[in-house]
């Protein structure tokens, strides 16, 4: 069975082999950092349309080439926590599509993203290439889901739609944390016992909802039902929000009860149950620079976590802790392997294995066939203070301009100007 | 001299003089310490290779090359790694806004009225808030904290020594003055004009201000027409009974008390700028700044600092229009004479300032300015250090001052560089080798009990 993100995936590389490039680009002589294997190599890419067509020690031929002498190439970078294109200010609602108050679990922020948005260009010449950009958690403690976008800023959007799901136990909430997981039980239940049939019409779906005392209870609506549907026979990957180490473990029997896709976000002390999440091969989402107590569900905060669980094989991908800069997930995996990650596993969290694990198709690592995501750095990427030199989404060398290169060039250039008179 | 009179001559002497709530600060216990043939960036614009810093009796005595000691010297090796100063931080709500941060210990914003000179941060500060020897680890050995940003006027900061204590006062850095934080734009508009109360409006925000500062002007001058009288006239007259709010705003009308003010829209950092120049007072510093660079040289003619993130923006609209080079052109302003400072507002950020202050040089540099390590050193040591008036005693490895100094595995500007060793008056506070770190009470046996919430 073709799954319906994997059909959406389909559509989408359609869509990329309609832009071919008429020339190659052959990128020569770079430090390939390729996602996936752990040691450096000096190589040579040829991109070819869309697609990296060899990569390779030996020489290689291309239209057009480009000296990455002693510069390191790696794949895009892959910002798995993000508002890039739904949130433009957070403090100011109007500027804000990432919550609704009406749908629980089927809320989707996908026809909400603004590809023109000011994120896009900052975070793309900081090296993010693609996001899962996720909604506001919704009342429900599963619910809202988010999408994966390509950050090539074309107004017909890149990207698969719907591709994940979010959810959240414990942090602010007043009620009880096992009220949270009742909920989230009785969901999962009442989701895998709907038949197909039962959403063939809005009625259908209508009078299943009528039935389900947790349905009627939450107002789900057939939207609802769908997502909920799609958790459990499409193995939809569902991004729980938790902290707390009893929090992780419940979390756990719940996966293996419903057979989910489950990650975990947060995961502050996931040191203290690191062998269970490992046996149970949970992948998580954490920010490796945030090692402060902020709750009491968060009081094993440590900044050496990251490289605790690499050692445990789990696999890691990381946020960033503010909005807008979310390309800090670089400064976040400098700091893990300052303290104790291995350099190639920090890259692999930021690069392939948001795509393993969100199955993103063709990205993430430096591979023949793979979709031309790439990056030039001028320096080490893991180094806060690095800036890519290069930016490639899909075969395409990106104009690296953002509104902040803008400003900057206004207030250090043509200053005999009047501001509003500069460029 | 009855001895009515004489009770309100000394509540008056206690009026000028007053210094309750002193310091009584002790650094721990020192050693006398050669730290041998390091890189040295001094926090003075200076970088030193293969050099020796000299350290006895708490002060710094001698930097140099091959500095011969006695055996009664502690000789740390510092070959291949790196030396600062006693990293500082100007923006700080640690204690004030402690971790975890729950309702019972948010005591940032005292938000009941849009003018609040009269509360002082030190009275909220919780002292087991376990954040101090996260920024510990992270070199920090004094900052200041201060009330956040929903007042106009939101009260007084205090600096203090980054070493935990079961008091207040016994955390404040001696001598250090006190400061009053100020707040532009959004913050007080949407507190108080949620409220559909004053201020609603920027030119809300001004009138506060501008209001609140002539009644200060009323009350310095009761208090000046008093001090002219002659001594015999005072044992007549009462003295002005005293009013804590005016007590603050007045401090700052006599230049006692620095002005730290919030704001990051260039025009309202120049319309503040106005309004000290129509009550004759000095802002030290605009805090946050996200567009201090429109106005670099604005900042630097009047010898005002900006105290900048490397590249916050966005969660507001008057943090929009960031560029990462916005430390860089403040710092480059007329020529070099400006003053930039990377400052943290947040508990994970104070502990990297040197990897802040590492985005915001490459952005400079790669804006065209020609900026070295060692100056850019500066933004987190010796101009903080200025900014919270204990320069005299901090911020850089200058012979006499205290021996405030961090040993870094590599260059500090790496994101690989971690601290290995800080001192605090001489005395390590932190040593990364022997495991040698504070924990709060708070850390103490609270996930389990034989154990501290990190153990390493």
């Amino acid at each position: 069975m073709i799954s319906q993100s994997k059909k959406v995936l389909f559509l989408v590389f359609i869509f990329f082999n309609g832009i071919i490039n008429s020339e190659s680009i052959l990128i020569q002589n770079a430090t390939i950092y390729d996602g996936k294997n752990n040691n450096a190599f000096v190589g040579n890419v040829l991109v070819d349309g869309n697609k990296i067509s060899r990569v390779s020690t030996a020489n290689l031929r291309g239209d057009k080439i480009i000296d990455a002498t002693g510069k390191i190439l790696t794949p895009g970078i892959i910002s798995t926590d993000t508002g890039i294109g739904i949130v433009e200010i957070g403090a100011l609602s109007v500027t804000r599509d990432d919550s609704s108050d009406l749908y629980k679990i089927g809320f989707s922020i996908y026809d909400a993203f603004n590809p023109n948005s000011v994120l896009i260009p900052w975070n793309r010449s900081n090296g993010i290439t693609s996001t899962l950009t996720l909604p506001q958690n919704t009342d429900s403690p599963i619910g809202g889901l988010g999408s994966f976008f390509v950050l090539d800023s074309n107004l017909e959007i890149t990207g698969i739609k719907d591709n994940v799901m979010i959810g959240r136990v414990g942090g602010s909430g007043g009620e009880s944390r096992s009220e949270t997981f009742s909920i989230m039980e009785d969901l999962l239940e009442f989701a895998s016992s709907i038949d197909s049939k039962d959403m063939e019409s809005y009625q259908d779906a209508a009078d299943l909802i009528d039935d389900s005392p947790i349905a009627e209870t939450m107002e789900l609506h057939p939207r609802d039902l769908k997502a909920l549907y799609r958790l459990i026979n499409d193995d939809l990957p569902l991004i729980i929000k938790a902290n707390r180490a009893s929090d992780l473990l419940k979390l756990i029997k719940i996966k293996e009860k419903y057979d989910l896709n489950l990650i975990i976000m947060g995961a502050q002390e996931a040191g203290l149950v690191a062998n269970k999440i490992a046996e149970s091969d949970v992948p998580l989402i954490i920010n490796p620079i945030n090692n402060i107590p902020e709750s009491f569900d968060e009081l094993a905060a440590n900044i050496e976590l990251a490289g605790d669980l690499e050692r445990m094989g789990i696999t890691l991908m990381f946020n960033a802790p503010r909005s807008h800069n979310y390309h800090l997930i670089r400064q976040g995996a400098g700091v893990a392997v300052a303290n104790g990650m291995s350099y190639e596993g920090a890259l692999k969290a930021i690069t392939l294995s948001p795509v393993e694990i969100f199955n993103l198709g063709d990205r993430g690592q430096i591979a023949q066939g793979n979709i031309a995501d790439l990056i030039i750095w001028d320096a080490d990427p893991l180094e806060p203070s690095s800036m890519p030199e290069k930016v490639f989404i899909n075969g395409k060398d990106i104009d690296l301009t953002s509104r902040m290169s803008r400003l900057t060039d206004r207030y250090t250039k043509n200053k005999d100007k009047p501001n509003g008179y500069r460029n | 001299m009855t001895k009515l009179i004489k009770y309100s001559f000394l509540i008056f002497a206690c009026f000028i003089e007053a210094k309750p709530f002193e310091s009584t600060y002790e650094p721990l216990p020192s050693e006398n310490i050669l730290i041998r043939n390091a890189n040295i960036y001094d926090g003075e614009g200076n970088e030193f290779n293969e050099t020796d810093l000299l350290i006895q009796d708490r002060k710094i005595v001698a930097i140099g090359k091959d500095l011969p000691v006695g055996s009664e010297f502690l000789i740390i090796d510092a070959s291949n790694k790196w030396v600062t100063p006693g990293i500082i931080d100007i923006h700080s709500h640690m204690g004030v806004y402690p971790a975890p941060g729950v309702s019972t210990s948010s005591d940032g914003n005292e938000a009941t009225s849009p003018v609040t000179a009269d509360v002082w941060a030190e009275h909220s500060i919780w002292v087991q808030d376990p954040q101090y020897a996260l920024a510990l680890k992270g070199g920090i050995t004094a900052f200041h904290i201060l009330p956040g940003s929903a007042n106009l006027i939101g009260g007084r900061g205090v600096t203090v020594k980054n070493l935990q204590r079961n008091t207040i006062n016994s955390m404040k850095f001696p001598d250090a003055p006190h400061s009053l934080k100020m707040a532009c734009g959004e913050n007080p508009k949407r507190v108080y004009g949620n409220r559909q109360q004053a201020p609603s409006t920027r030119m809300g925000n001004a009138a506060g201000y501008r209001k609140s500062w002539i009644q200060a002007e009323a009350y310095l001058s009761r208090l000046d027409e008093y001090e002219a009288k002659s001594e015999e006239a005072k044992e007549i007259g009462y003295a002005p009974q005293r009013d804590l709010e005016m007590d603050t705003l007045a401090g700052v009308l006599r230049g006692e008390i620095l002005v730290h003010n919030h704001c990051y829209r260039a025009e309202e950092m120049a319309t503040m700028i106005n309004i000290a120049n129509e009550f004759n007072y000095k802002i030290t510093a605009f805090h946050h700044g996200v567009e201090a660079y429109k106005i670099a040289d604005l900042l630097a003619e009047n010898n005002i600092c900006g105290a900048l993130w490397a590249d916050w923006w966005g969660f507001k609209h008057e943090a929009y229009d960031m560029v990462q080079a916005n430390i860089a052109i403040v710092d480059q302003a007329l020529g070099g004479k400006g003053c930039a400072i990377v400052h943290s507002d947040d508990a994970i950020g104070i502990q990297h300032l040197n990897q802040e202050a590492s985005k915001a040089l490459a952005a400079g540099l790669r804006a065209g300015f020609d900026i070295s390590k060692a100056r850019a050193m500066n933004w987190i040591t010796s101009n903080p250090a200025k900014a919270a008036g204990i320069y005299d005693q901090t911020g850089s490895l200058k012979v006499g001052k205290n021996a405030d100094v961090v040993i870094w595995s590599k260059n500090p500007f790496s994101v690989y560089a971690l601290v290995e060793r800080v001192f605090i008056d001489g005395a390590t506070a932190y040593d990364r080798k022997n495991n040698f770190q504070p924990a709060s009470d708070f850390d103490v046996g609270i996930i389990s009990p034989e154990k501290n919430r990190i153990e390493e």
